[in-house]
């Protein structure tokens, strides 16, 4: 077969093909599923592999600590808590602090704002990322490697630095004070990334598929949508997660630009409870457990697919 | 073909959420009758219950509306300067004091002047000379002198906070002198209880630090301090007494060296639940103590023999200079300066600036605002130790740390200081 493509393509911009995409994970799965049909199965572990288990276990633990204390803290009363520290399980389930933050930010409403503009970041940044990585990836533009490091720049700069200029075109646009401020800008940013990674991805594409949609007639548009999109299908669902949840955490520009109170996210809601000098931790992390649900939600909703890996879409 | 319904699920949301919200963009202000304003205190805080009761009689008297919003001190501290300089900023809002904060914008031009306007309603004659400092910037930002910028409508101090059952079984009384107030901290050491609870992680120890400091010191030290008006001698009397009385507090266990790592928060926890009998901070902690301590009965007094405390007035009204309706903004601070509206955040554990004593009925209140009273007739609130330099109070804070690690003398902590001190105030005043 890749005679045929090297007389379709003279360039010989297969080599990549073999090297980078196809062997490795067909090298990796006998391996695995050499090791987990070895006889007497977790009876015969090494205590090598213990040591990994235990390894992982821990740094599991450490992972899980934050969220935990969150959760031991969000139904503690404030004076259990002034008794008995942030350590200790509550003496009895106690809502005040989750019904208090609730409805001093109208928790609703925030919610609704929140899934707005992390729903449209993620769609619009997945549909310009696959655009462009298509051009970039699959069409090889010329420069491409400029290109993509020029779009990667929107994703490495600081945004305390991007800040003050975006600040100034967005009062200019008449978008201060606007949801769409921050969808635009997050839709660049987060296109930035899918645009790097994704252009990666497509410029493994296997040409054969490529060559034999165009030599059937398709066009570039039908290429697009009949080939490209329906194979890279779980790779743009684990991007639309992924941007989904980081949009959705994000706190600095949100901050600056949804100025009135009916327009701010959940994680700018949370700053409510953050005075001058004093804390209330117990309504704090009230408000970070419901900050954190519907991420949790989402993730697990969608964790199927997010399992399938990011550079899944190689052709089986 | 799953993929294809997770990705079509995602895009109908999208479509059906662009649908339902058309135009969400908020139109700002405008209105002639509209009063626009922002403040970040909790509404069940004494200043949230307090301004409430304005917006109320505001309403009331003025037939104009009051379009309130509930900031978070996060989003106002970050993102002041631009929201003043848009068409999006308020009538009037609650900002904070300071060279860095108020100070900054008024040199940008974004706040306005307020001096007309405190000669025509009179606030300078119900605000102390100490409270009025933080209300006044010159050209470069510095507080101190040159035009009012804001209103400070509440005030703060730190004092001392006391639990009474722990000294009525200690057997000690409430100390009127310095020498008495180490005696009583030595007979809870000698009990083996930590007296003291501290934390040098955060604000409470430099706030001691200061006080010691200020109890060796008049009021042209603070103006020097803070003022910068002239140098401060950092291996002078003032400071040097309270740098060894702090080491030497930790050395007899009246501070416990574990105050290093702790926070503010932790330390008033300590003092929550008993384990610590003295507490020496703001009067920010009041309105937290009345509600969660129930344990046990306390109390509160200025520290002993002191003229001098620190503190400061409150955070302030300010216009910003685009504001639309600047007179409306005029009349309801002044509302918040009534008496009545004093009154009623003083009895709600708030610090009043401009309340009659007698009109305080709340008990507990009334020895919170005695106190902030008699400090003021002394002229005696004298700010805050980290105040002169915008890195200070890091700087402060990891010098009294290592001074209770015991990993530095006082005198090179002293030195330290000094040094980091003064090349902060020289890149002020040039």
């Amino acid at each position: 077969m890749s005679a045929i493509i090297e007389e379709l393509d003279p360039e010989r911009r297969d080599v990549e093909l073999p090297t980078d995409a196809a062997p490795e994970p067909d090298a990796e799965r006998p391996r695995r599923a050499i090791r987990s049909r070895r006889p007497g199965g977790p009876n015969k572990r090494k205590p090598g592999d213990w040591l990994v288990l235990a390894v992982a276990v821990v740094l599991g633990f450490f992972i899980a600590v934050p969220f935990l204390l969150i959760l031991v803290n969000s139904f503690k009363s404030p004076a259990d808590y002034n008794t008995s520290g942030p350590l200790t399980l509550p003496t009895e389930f106690y809502f005040d602090g989750i019904v208090a933050f609730w409805e001093r930010v109208n928790f609703p409403e925030k919610l609704w704002n929140s899934v707005f503009i992390s729903g449209l970041v993620a769609v619009f940044a997945v549909l310009i990322s696959m655009f462009n990585a298509f051009a970039l990836g699959i069409g090889r533009v010329k420069g491409r490697l400029w290109i993509v490091v020029l779009i990667l720049l929107a994703n490495m700069l600081p945004q305390e630095v991007l800040l003050y200029p975006l600040y100034f075109m967005f009062k200019e646009a008449g978008l201060y004070d606007s949801q769409w401020a921050v969808i635009i800008i997050f839709t660049v940013i987060q296109s930035a990334f899918g645009t790097y990674l994704l252009a990666s991805v497509y410029s493994t594409f296997p040409r054969e598929l490529l060559e034999a949609a165009s030599l059937d007639g398709a066009s570039r548009w039908q290429i697009l949508w009949r080939v490209v999109y329906p194979i890279s299908r779980p790779t743009l669902s684990v991007l639309l997660i992924f941007f989904f949840i980081w949009t959705w955490n994000e706190f600095l520009i949100p901050l600056t630009f949804l100025v009135s109170n009916a327009t701010q996210t959940v994680p700018v809601a949370i700053t409510v409870l953050q005075g001058d000098r004093l804390m209330d931790v117990t309504t704090t992390s009230a408000s970070a457990l419901l900050g954190l649900i519907p991420t949790l939600v989402f993730f697990l909703i969608f964790q199927r697919t997010l399992t399938r890996g990011i550079t899944a879409g190689a052709v089986k | 073909m799953k993929h294809t319904r997770t990705l079509a699920v995602a895009a109908s949301v999208a479509v059906a959420a662009l649908a339902l919200s058309g135009c969400s963009g908020s139109d700002a202000g405008g209105d002639e009758n509209t009063l626009r304003l922002w403040h970040y205190e909790g509404a069940d805080s004494a200043m949230g219950i307090a301004w409430a009761e304005a917006i109320e009689v505001f309403e009331e008297e003025t037939g104009a509306t009051v379009e309130f919003e509930e900031k978070s001190f996060e989003q106002i501290r970050s993102t002041a300067s631009q929201v003043l300089n848009s068409d999006e900023a308020p009538d009037l809002l609650e900002y904070n004091k300071g060279n860095a904060t108020a100070g900054l914008l008024s040199s940008e031009g974004l706040l306005t002047p307020l001096d007309d306007v405190v000669d025509e309603y009179g606030w300078g004659d119900q605000l102390a000379p100490a409270l009025q400092t933080t209300a006044k910037y010159d050209e470069n930002g510095i507080m101190g002198s040159g035009s009012w910028y804001g209103v400070p409508n509440y005030g703060e101090f730190v004092q001392v906070y006391y639990n009474k059952d722990a000294f009525a079984e200690a057997g000690v009384e409430v100390p009127t002198t310095f020498a008495e107030f180490e005696d009583v901290l030595q007979a809870f050491a000698d009990q083996g209880t930590t007296p003291l609870a501290e934390s040098a992680a955060e604000y409470p120890l430099g706030q001691l630090w200061y006080q010691l400091a200020l109890g060796e010191a008049d009021r042209q030290f603070v103006n020097d301090y803070q003022l910068y008006e002239n140098p401060i001698d950092w291996s002078g009397d003032e400071i040097s007494y309270a740098t060894e009385t702090v080491k030497d507090w930790v050395d007899a266990g009246y501070i416990s060296t574990d105050a290093s790592g702790l926070k503010a928060e932790d330390a008033g926890v300590s003092f929550i639940s008993g384990d610590a009998p003295i507490f020496y901070s703001g009067s920010w902690w009041y309105g937290r103590f009345v509600n969660e301590i129930t344990d046990f009965e306390w109390g509160t007094f200025l520290f002993p023999e002191a003229e001098l405390s620190p503190g400061s007035a409150g955070n302030m009204w300010v216009v910003p200079e685009r504001a639309q309706n600047k007179e409306l903004a005029y009349e309801f601070i002044d509302i918040t300066m009534r008496p009545e509206i004093q009154a009623l955040l003083g009895n709600n554990g708030g610090v009043p600036v401009a309340a009659e004593e007698a009109d305080i009925t709340d008990e507990k209140s009334q020895e919170l605002i005695a106190n902030f009273n008699a400090l003021n007739e002394m002229d005696g609130i004298s700010f805050y130790p980290d105040w002169p330099t915008p890195t200070f109070y890091d700087e402060l804070n990891a010098g009294l740390q290592e001074l209770v690690n015991g990993t530095k003398s006082p005198s090179e902590v002293q030195q330290q200081l000094g040094e980091q001190y003064q090349s902060g105030v020289d890149d002020i005043v040039g």
